[in-house]
């Protein structure tokens, strides 16, 4: 049995909404109105939404763009992940030199990344920043790429999109110092697109 | 032709109007004359019709291609038959020529000789229902206002095109006349002939002056020329003429470029994703007038040139009677029959040859929260599936595998649905459609 009912019934929701006769029915709002609904910055007026619900052409028409603007944000998404497709994740590994006691710069083997660490009052801060002229940068920032750093060891450091400068910073999330942590958790790191469980 | 949204436009059409006169024809030939006054005979005809459709689906007509995004001749010639109680106008206009035709001559229907006129007043129902759910389709797709007199300009202006583009073709066998669509008496192969190579490279002036030179060479004026006021400001337009050539031309090369036009219409599980932002839009509408916080003008659309305005369909009403009980509900759509009901029902199911326990099994997948199927508990679970087979018809991915029929995969047919419910054919129509009714009354209450 297809677990599938609640499919049925948005079908026949559908058919009772779409399949009504209703003699010398029009559009009777303009694309304008409805996108502006759809996107909630003008709901429609009472008027109007009395217009819609009687009017299956006017239905019919705002169906076909609420699923144009859902298939142009699927897309969209899609873009995103092809975009990140040409970059699919930086490795980094901690250098000789950086085993010192203070980490302050880590950089990935292919140079698009670095990482830095910022000593404050509350504790430590973690900045990724995005080299200007790594391939995808204008396009990362453009579209706010949204990315994460993890360990040796594969646990989160960090998460979050990139801002205007294609940067983006959080609290350093574990107890022991940068440094110390990364050397207990495999002396790498790797930065990859958001949403790689 | 191809236009956006449009489906009945392509040559096909010519075998999908065949298929739905064969059909029609042999349906209506056996009505009795009063039976033109029954209000059910619509829904009659639509049911009869369609089995005769469905049963010929696999024949070469019905499986041949009905337009060029896939649908077949017999899928073309079903939904536009399902589309008919959806647009009753043109129903009504049909059985009105039925009656002055009976008045004139009697029941001709029943006569082989007038097949032909019987025939020919189908394809007048079809050929106007296309071109309105064309007219509509092309509205949803483009949010451009569109009539069945467009639609069939555009098509005018189509067949325009293609009998100019044989003319050029075949130039040396008709020199004349396409000298006088181009204006200009012919010295060798007019460049013209060479440069139009589709619809969009086709002038208005070109077609306004074929239509011009139908009268001496085709035989009868052209369509720009006939008396019929239908075109006769066309005539004067070519500015209208060229840019409705040139939409077609646009479109013909949109729509040959793409896979399918419309790519997103049918992502599988999706169907239901609009109506959230229905639901949405409907609820943040209501919450805005119930704050108060209107500051715009309502921005309705005014209606076009000739469209007389709609008046306001008041929903309060519906609203206010729909969704009451509907929390006994649940309990009453798995209310489980005790064995005497069991037993006949065995019977019954046995009887048109569906498994003795397609009831039970039928019942138990229905979803006992389900608001929608809450509205129709009081009905019978055979009027239930005939509600579905009317709203959704007799296959929807949708349908638990236990609603079909094993043997055709399908909903089992009204026939086999009244038979299950001890009751007549007429009656189960009857039922259904109250109940459909019932679920229209509701339908704004289930999507607050």
């Amino acid at each position: 049995m297809k677990p599938t009912i609640t499919e049925l019934e948005a079908r026949l929701q559908e058919q009772l909404l779409l399949a009504r006769a209703v003699p010398g029915d029009r559009l009777l709002l303009a694309d304008a109105t409805l996108l502006g609904a759809l996107d909630g910055s003008r709901p429609l007026t009472p008027a109007e939404r009395t217009a819609l619900q009687a009017s299956p052409l006017t239905l019919r028409r705002f169906r076909h763009l609420a699923q144009q603007r859902r298939s142009a944000a699927q897309g969209e998404r899609k873009e995103h992940r092809s975009a990140g497709a040409g970059w699919h994740g930086s490795r980094g590994l901690l250098r000789a030199a950086a085993t010192a006691a203070v980490l302050d710069t880590l950089r990935t083997e292919d140079g698009y990344w670095t990482l830095d660490f910022l000593q404050s009052e509350q504790g430590w801060r973690v900045i990724l920043a995005l080299v200007a002229d790594a391939p995808f940068a204008a396009l990362a920032v453009q579209q706010g790429w949204q990315v994460q750093v993890r360990d040796g060891a594969g646990s989160l450091i960090l998460r979050g999109g990139l801002d205007g400068d294609g940067e983006c910073e959080c609290a350093w999330p574990h107890v022991a110092a940068p440094v110390q942590h990364f050397q207990q958790h495999g002396a790498s790191f790797a930065v990859e697109p958001a949403g790689q469980d | 032709m191809r236009l956006p949204g449009t489906r009945y436009q392509e040559p096909g059409w010519e075998q999908v109007r065949k298929l739905l006169g064969q059909a029609s024809v042999q349906v209506l030939r056996q009505l009795a004359p009063h039976e033109l006054q029954d209000p059910a005979l619509l829904d009659r005809y639509v049911d009869q019709t369609g089995a005769l459709l469905h049963a010929c689906r696999h024949t070469a007509r019905a499986a041949a291609d009905g337009n060029s995004y896939g649908d077949s001749v017999g899928e073309l010639a079903l939904s536009l038959l399902y589309e008919l109680p959806g647009q009753p106008s043109y129903w009504q206009a049909f059985m009105a020529t039925l009656e002055t035709e009976f008045a004139r001559s009697g029941a001709f229907w029943q006569e082989p000789a007038c097949e032909g006129i019987l025939r020919k007043k189908v394809n007048d129902l079809y050929a106007g229902l296309r071109d309105r759910l064309d007219a509509d389709a092309y509205m949803v797709a483009t949010g451009r206002d569109c009539s069945p007199n467009r639609i069939y300009t555009y098509r005018m202006l189509d067949t325009a095109y293609r009998e100019i583009a044989a003319l050029f073709a075949d130039w040396q066998a008709h020199g004349m006349q396409v000298g006088a669509i181009l204006g200009r008496e012919l010295h060798g192969i007019p460049i013209e002939v060479r440069q139009m190579k589709s619809i969009s490279g086709c002038k208005a002036e070109w077609v306004i002056a074929w239509s011009a030179t139908l009268e001496q060479y085709g035989g009868a004026a052209g369509p720009l020329h006939t008396r019929s006021k239908r075109f006769a400001s066309l005539k004067n337009s070519p500015q209208k003429i060229a840019a409705m050539l040139a939409e077609i031309g646009e479109y013909e090369q949109l729509s040959a470029n793409q896979d399918s036009a419309e790519a997103f219409r049918s992502d599988a599980g999706e169907a239901g994703a609009w109506l959230e932002d229905y639901w949405r839009v409907v609820h943040e509408s209501e919450q805005c007038e119930q704050r108060g916080d209107y500051h715009q003008a309502d921005q309705l659309l005014a209606p076009p040139d000739e469209a007389e305005w709609m008046d306001g369909v008041d929903n309060e009403a519906e609203r206010e009677t729909a969704g009451q009980g509907q929390g006994e509900v649940a309990q009453a759509v798995i209310d489980a029959a005790d064995e005497a009901t069991r037993l006949i029902e065995q019977d019954r199911s046995s009887a048109v040859s569906l498994p003795p326990n397609y009831l039970q099994l039928a019942r138990l997948a229905q979803h006992a929260g389900s608001r929608m199927l809450g509205i129709l508990a009081q009905e019978s679970l055979p009027i239930r599936l005939a509600v579905f087979h009317k709203l959704l018809g007799v296959a929807d991915d949708s349908y638990p595998d236990v609603w079909l029929d094993p043997a055709t995969g399908e909903l089992p047919t009204l026939q086999q649905l009244a038979a299950l419910d001890g009751i007549s054919m007429p009656t189960l129509r009857k039922r259904r459609n109250e109940a459909i009714d019932k679920l229209y009354a509701a339908r704004d209450s289930v999507a607050a």
